[in-house]
């Protein structure tokens, strides 16, 4: 689950990058030996050989004319693969819309159209479903960040106030990791994020869990109320209460999601209670702080287990 | 052998002759060793601080691969780790790679164009000492906290004041400042030496490669480094101001940043290269007894690298959501570098194959070089190629590529240079290089080439920890152990120098490499006892006797004719004798500005404003005196004999003279950094789109106060023009009276302009349409200030009796100048006022 | 760094006189896997693990040696799960959720507990 691997692919723009990178080394390596070997026989080589490497027409040969050639293919080759990159599926579905805002060090991702007037939220984890072209529409809040699913997909920069497209498609179920490459400060290193592609029906059901609003039954009515007295709704969203700021995830279905603190943790309610507890302590410099000063034993195992429910 | 009556001077020489000579250019002793400016030494004391930076750089970086080691460490946390590596990367670039190399040119181009000195040696140790003082604060920021934080490449919004509050990017913004100031004032010597002050007879084809590469290094400079300098003003009025330049919400576009950024950072890593791969020009053929194979093509190489080179910035910005018919070009330019690349490494391996190479130290760094330096090239034809960047770019992958390219492409050159041309600098050889070559060869390629597989794991950039799961440990630990390795192969280079360099006032006499350039004549702090005549590329090699004629003098100015240092001038192309330049001599002036130079900027970082201030004045005032005491020295003597039949005179005005040239190539760096000013506006309105440019709200003034503003500016010009007329006919109040009234009508034209874009209502902080406009603004009112300080400069000189019809080099630079100043002012005023009514969208 | 620690003091403890404490039917390198997918580290420091670490809770560093489970609870392996299976029941203040464990999981998680000397 945790793997990032550029040939661990899991959709075929990822295959076709994952076949060049193949063709690339098996090219270098070959150029390189080369190289390596018309050295060698240079300082070592017979006279007659050597000769032969000292005429000027051995760098016009060997420094313009194969250059030259080998590059030019590469070229073609690469246009013609960069067409076929994220085209789309014959015969298709039309592609289903997801945005992600990335803010620094996490992930928001809108699922537009999916409730009437607007859509799910969620963070840092993007549910898809396999055999079917997924557009994401990514720009940042804040910095500039950048998305990279290496299973499915070259990177794209999340740039304030530019929207880029990425189109993606994986042909196989399982969750990926991805996280940002352009450095966004203090905890760059800690902004990942999970990428969990789904058989249709499993995603149509799964978005169905999702449109629910949060619920709260009697045993977590503590937790909620915790919730409301630390002030956690000031920065965070959980649809189907009063609380809807946007300054934080929204958590209307955080226990559900795959890991906490942007794929810093796994996500349980140990987790939950943990990083509550010690934001700052896990993750430095992020958004959120501490609130063990804040929250007693059975408040923060409250919270947490309210947290956890939501699903 | 030629015979004797053909050489320039005859035997024996005069009585005395060697002994002025010698007088002339003795070093300064003791405490005043400070005060020297003699290109070798500044050169030797230039390439020390280099490294010594490039030390403390490596020892931040054994800091991260110490951190990284393994997942999860605590050695140095997330926020220190971002100040470790950003101060890396910029140390490592600006304060080690590109003033290593211009040292390296300035301590070897004197003596391999056997030349007494470049033609402004103070500019060169005002540089250096500006540079020496900045980089050791610099450093000094990491033990406060204060150092730059975000990565060496500082894209905003994240380094902007909303996301970086602190002074720490002003430390990069403003402590970057005076490092673009010494690598212009570098390439400025250097472009006007290399093309002015060669010996009779070396002809631009019987140049050395190392002075062609030193030559295209410098141009590179000129036109790259603009751009640099813009983006940093524009980012420090943003963060000081609020100009909004990278701010989307008020139509800023952080993209800007980064196309400035690359526009120079792209080039950047040719500039490193090129005079890194022109040593190994004079290595090779020296270290197989033979003439480098293919010299027209390595030359042409090198100036196709230049030119390539400025086309190919894009390719840092693949991900960026570019349209793909760009990358596409982007992507074939990048592919084109890897041809005059390609070209060099198989003349040198021709090269090698002619000659009977010989194994000694700088040979076994030659081999190294091409072994790392390939291998990092060929991957960055890989990520040339779009796709496969997309998965590279921002990873470890890119890691290992640069470090593969910088390490292989410049460390391992300068290191055989070391080795090479140590006997020239040193009494004592160097005895340990056979170890050291092969700990940092080793090293090397166990710290990076594990990267290649870290990156394409999964392991980003820039990161302080990776998790657990993916795999990377090993590629880590193996990173840190090659990095420890390399630190030993480089503790034994210190040992090496320290215990057999041994810093010698001229070199040896002999020739140890069997070379054939002129570096290996006999040399004193005179360089050359007398000024060869060169009739070959290879004069060592193909003018038998060649040192012993210009040791006994047999050859041009084999003494002094002023009393003073003097240095030849010769035409740019044939290199026939023009001129005999007086060069100036040790003094204080240029290092008192340096001080002030380094203070202004360092003070204003901190935010001390009046200090800073002060530094700047003592700084002006010490440029001032420079100027004063040691340029336009008037005719001090008639022409005299240099032998070969020349008679040479020793004050020329016009476009002989070395100042024109200097100014000539001061103004393509201005003119480039304006170029720069224009792209801003055009690129903000591309991303803004012609309906929000002007904002709507926002209106330009009408043209009647711009073509009021263009009718003063260029009558200002006219008025110069008119003062020259004056000047001739031998006036001299009147000169001074001009030139204050054409100093009125420029200001006036500029504040005319300044005050009608306020008076519309157009705002700086409101829009980058306005900031775009208060931008050019700025750098115009910039310019008037110098043209201020000029006039008064000659004004004061005039009083003086120091300028008249005869003597007037220092009134020539100025009215060059001024003319510059009055058509980029023009070409501002079309820029605000035109450019958008122009484009039909007023 | 930290790790390396860890190891070295690992196989010196191999050298020590004191057998490896071992559960009956719990696993050490099992519960290590565990306490690593559950990110028990979000509150407690774990010897040898890369995760971030929390300081919510106590130290696992030298728990062998620590006398009490939660300060309640003399440390012996039994009362060690019983803790762990429901911290509240034993701790009513404390701020530790039950994880969501099974009883073979929790005595492998037991198991490398005891290890941590």
């Amino acid at each position: 689950m945790n793997s990032q691997n550029v040939f661990d692919t899991a959709g075929p723009d990822g295959d076709r990058l994952a076949t060049l990178a193949w063709l690339l080394f098996g090219g270098g390596l070959i150029l390189f030996v080369a190289v390596l070997g018309f050295l060698l026989v240079a300082l070592y080589g017979a006279a007659r050989v050597r000769r032969t490497l000292g005429n000027p027409r051995f760098i016009v040969a060997g420094g313009i004319v194969m250059p030259v050639v080998v590059l030019t293919a590469l070229l073609l080759h690469t246009l013609g693969l960069a067409r076929a990159l994220g085209l789309p599926m014959p015969g298709g579905e039309p592609p289903l819309r997801i945005e992600v805002i990335g803010h620094q060090f996490w992930w928001e991702v809108r699922y537009p159209g999916t409730l009437p007037g607007g859509g799910i939220v969620t963070a840092n984890e993007i549910r898809i479903p396999t055999g079917r072209d997924v557009v994401l529409e990514v720009t940042a809040s804040d910095v500039i960040h950048s998305l990279w699913i290496p299973a499915l997909h070259g990177k794209i920069d999340m740039i304030p106030g530019l929207v880029n497209r990425r189109t993606i498609r994986a042909d196989r179920p399982g969750a990926m990791r991805g996280q940002c490459t352009e450095f966004c400060g203090t905890q760059h290193a800690l902004m990942a994020f999970m990428v969990v592609a789904e058989t249709p029906p499993a995603y149509e059901a799964w978005l169905d869990r999702q449109r629910l609003p949060a619920a709260t039954p009697p045993q977590h009515e503590m937790g909620r109320a915790v919730f409301a007295a630390a002030g956690c709704g000031g920065c965070h969203a959980v649809r189907g209460t009063e609380w809807d700021a946007r300054i934080g995830p929204d958590l209307t279905a955080l226990g559900g999601r795959l890991t906490i603190g942007a794929g810093t943790l796994p996500m349980n309610e140990g987790t939950i209670a943990g990083w509550i507890a010690g934001a700052q302590d896990l993750k430095p410099g992020n958004r959120m702080p501490s609130f063990a000063n804040a929250l007693d034993g059975p408040e923060l195992r409250a919270v947490s287990a309210w947290l956890e429910s939501l699903k | 052998m030629t015979p004797t009556q053909a050489l320039p001077n005859p035997l024996p020489r005069p009585e005395g002759e060697l002994e002025a000579l010698e007088e002339v250019w003795k070093r300064p002793r003791g405490w005043r060793f400070v005060t020297v400016v003699n290109n070798n030494w500044i050169g030797v004391l230039y390439l020390g601080t280099a490294g010594l930076f490039c030390v403390f750089a490596v020892i931040l970086s054994l800091l991260m691969r110490a951190q990284l080691t393994v997942g999860g460490n605590d050695i140095l946390e997330a926020g220190t780790y971002n100040q470790v590596f950003t101060v890396h990367g910029t140390a490592m670039m600006f304060l080690f790679a590109v003033p290593a190399v211009e040292a390296l040119g300035v301590y070897l181009l004197p003596a391999m164009l056997a030349a007494r000195d470049l033609p402004f040696p103070r500019l060169s140790a005002y540089a250096f000492w500006a540079y020496a003082i900045g980089g050791f604060f610099f450093f000094l920021s990491l033990f406060w906290g204060v150092a730059p934080d975000g990565g060496w490449f500082m894209y905003p919004p994240l380094t902007g004041k909303e996301y970086s509050p602190g002074i720490n990017a002003d430390f990069w913004l403003l402590g970057i400042g005076f490092i673009e100031i010494s690598a212009i004032a570098g390439a400025i010597e250097i472009i006007v030496g290399v093309l002015r002050n060669r010996p009779p007879g070396m002809t631009l084809g019987r140049m050395p490669i190392f002075a062609w590469a030193m030559l295209v290094f410098a141009v590179m400079i000129v036109f790259a480094f603009p751009a640099v300098i813009l983006a940093t003003i524009l980012l420090e009025l943003e963060r000081a101001f609020d100009w909004p330049f990278f701010l989307s919400a008020r139509g800023g576009d952080p993209l800007l940043w980064q196309h400035l950024f690359w526009f120079f950072g792209h080039p950047e890593v040719y500039i490193i290269f090129l005079p890194a791969a022109g040593a190994v020009s004079m290595i090779v053929p020296a270290m197989a007894g033979t003439r480098l194979v293919g010299y027209g093509l390595v030359a042409t190489a090198l100036v196709a690298t230049g030119f390539l080179s400025f086309g190919l910035w894009v390719h840092h910005m693949y991900a960026t959501g570019i349209p793909s018919l760009s990358l596409a070009f982007f992507s074939a330019a990048s592919f084109a570098v890897a041809v005059p690349t390609g070209v060099q490494v198989f003349a040198w391996i021709a090269t090698l194959a002619s000659g009977r190479p010989r194994m000694e130290v700088p040979m076994l760094f030659v081999i190294g070089f091409l072994f790392i330096f390939v291998l990092g090239g060929l991957t960055g034809v890989m990520v040339a190629v779009v796709p496969f960047d997309w998965q590279a770019h921002d990873t470890y992958f890119i890691v290992a590529h640069l470090h593969y390219v910088l390490i292989g492409g410049m460390v391992f050159p300068l290191l055989a240079g070391l080795y090479y041309w140590a006997p020239l600098a040193s009494g004592g050889g160097l005895r340990y290089g056979r170890w050291v070559f092969w700990l940092l060869f080793g090293g090397v390629n166990l710290t990076f080439f594990p990267m290649h597989v870290a990156g394409l794991m999964g392991m980003p950039r820039r990161v302080w920890t990776y998790p657990e799961g993916m795999g990377l440990e090993l590629w880590n630990i193996l990173s840190t152990i090659g990095a420890g390795v390399s630190a030993l192969g480089i503790v034994l280079l210190i040992a090496d120098l320290a215990k057999n360099f041994r810093m010698s006032s001229g070199g040896t006499d002999s020739n140890p490499h069997k070379a054939g350039s002129l570096e290996w004549l006999p040399q004193g702090n005179y360089n050359t006892r007398s000024i060869p005549l060169i009739t070959s590329r290879d004069p060592l090699w193909d003018q038998p006797g060649l040192a012993a004629q210009v040791e006994a003098g047999q050859h041009f100015l084999p003494g002094t004719v002023s009393g003073r240092r003097e240095t030849l001038v010769t035409s740019a192309v044939d290199a026939a004798p023009q001129y005999i330049a007086i060069v100036p001599g040790p003094g204080w002036a240029h290092v008192i500005a340096a001080v002030g130079t380094a203070g202004f900027f360092l003070a204003l970082t901190v935010q001390w404003v009046m200090i800073s201030a002060a530094f700047g004045a003592v700084a002006l005032a010490a440029v001032l005196y420079w100027l004063w005491t040691g340029t336009d020295l008037g005719p001090v003597r008639g022409p005299a004999d240099i032998g070969g039949g020349y008679t040479l005179p020793l004050y020329v005005t016009g476009r002989d003279n070395l100042g024109w040239w200097a100014v000539v190539v001061l103004m393509l760096v201005d003119g480039t950094v304006f170029g720069c000013v224009a792209f801003t506006h055009i690129f903000l309105w591309l991303s803004n789109g012609p309906e929000s440019w002007p904002p709507s709200g926002t209106t330009l003034p009408g043209l009647m106060a711009p073509a009021i503003s263009a009718a003063l500016v260029a009558a200002s010009a006219a008025v110069v023009m008119l003062s020259d007329a004056v000047l001739k006919r031998g006036g001299r109040w009147a000169v001074a009276a001009l030139l204050l009234v054409a100093l009125a009508l420029l200001g006036a034209g500029m504040g005319l302009d300044l005050q009608a874009l306020w008076e519309a209502g157009v705002r700086p902080t409101a829009h980058a349409f306005g900031a775009s406009l208060y931008a050019n603004q700025f750098w115009q009112l910039l310019h008037l200030g110098i043209i201020a300080v000029m006039a008064m400069y000659v004004v004061a000189r005039i009083a003086a009796g120091l300028v008249g019809a005869v003597r007037r080099v220092s009134f020539d630079v100025v009215r060059l100048f001024w003319f510059y100043v009055v058509g980029q002012a023009l070409a501002g005023l079309a820029l605000t006022h035109l450019f958008p009514r122009g484009a039909g969208v007023a | 760094m930290r790790r390396f620690t860890i190891i070295a003091a690992l196989l010196l403890m191999g050298c020590g006189e004191d057998p490896v404490p071992t559960i009956a039917g719990g696993d050490a390198a099992e519960g290590r896997r565990i306490v690593a997918a559950q990110g028990c580290t979000a509150c407690h420091v774990v010897p040898g693990s890369g995760a971030p670490q929390g300081h919510a809770g106590p130290s696992l560093q030298g728990f062998a040696r620590r006398g009490y489970v939660a300060g309640v609870l003399p440390n012996t392996p039994d009362n060690l799960i019983r803790f762990l299976r429901d911290p509240a029941a034993i701790a009513p203040r404390t701020a530790m959720p039950a994880p969501a464990l099974d009883d073979a999981q929790l005595r492998h998680v037991a198991a490398f507990l005891v290890t941590l000397r």
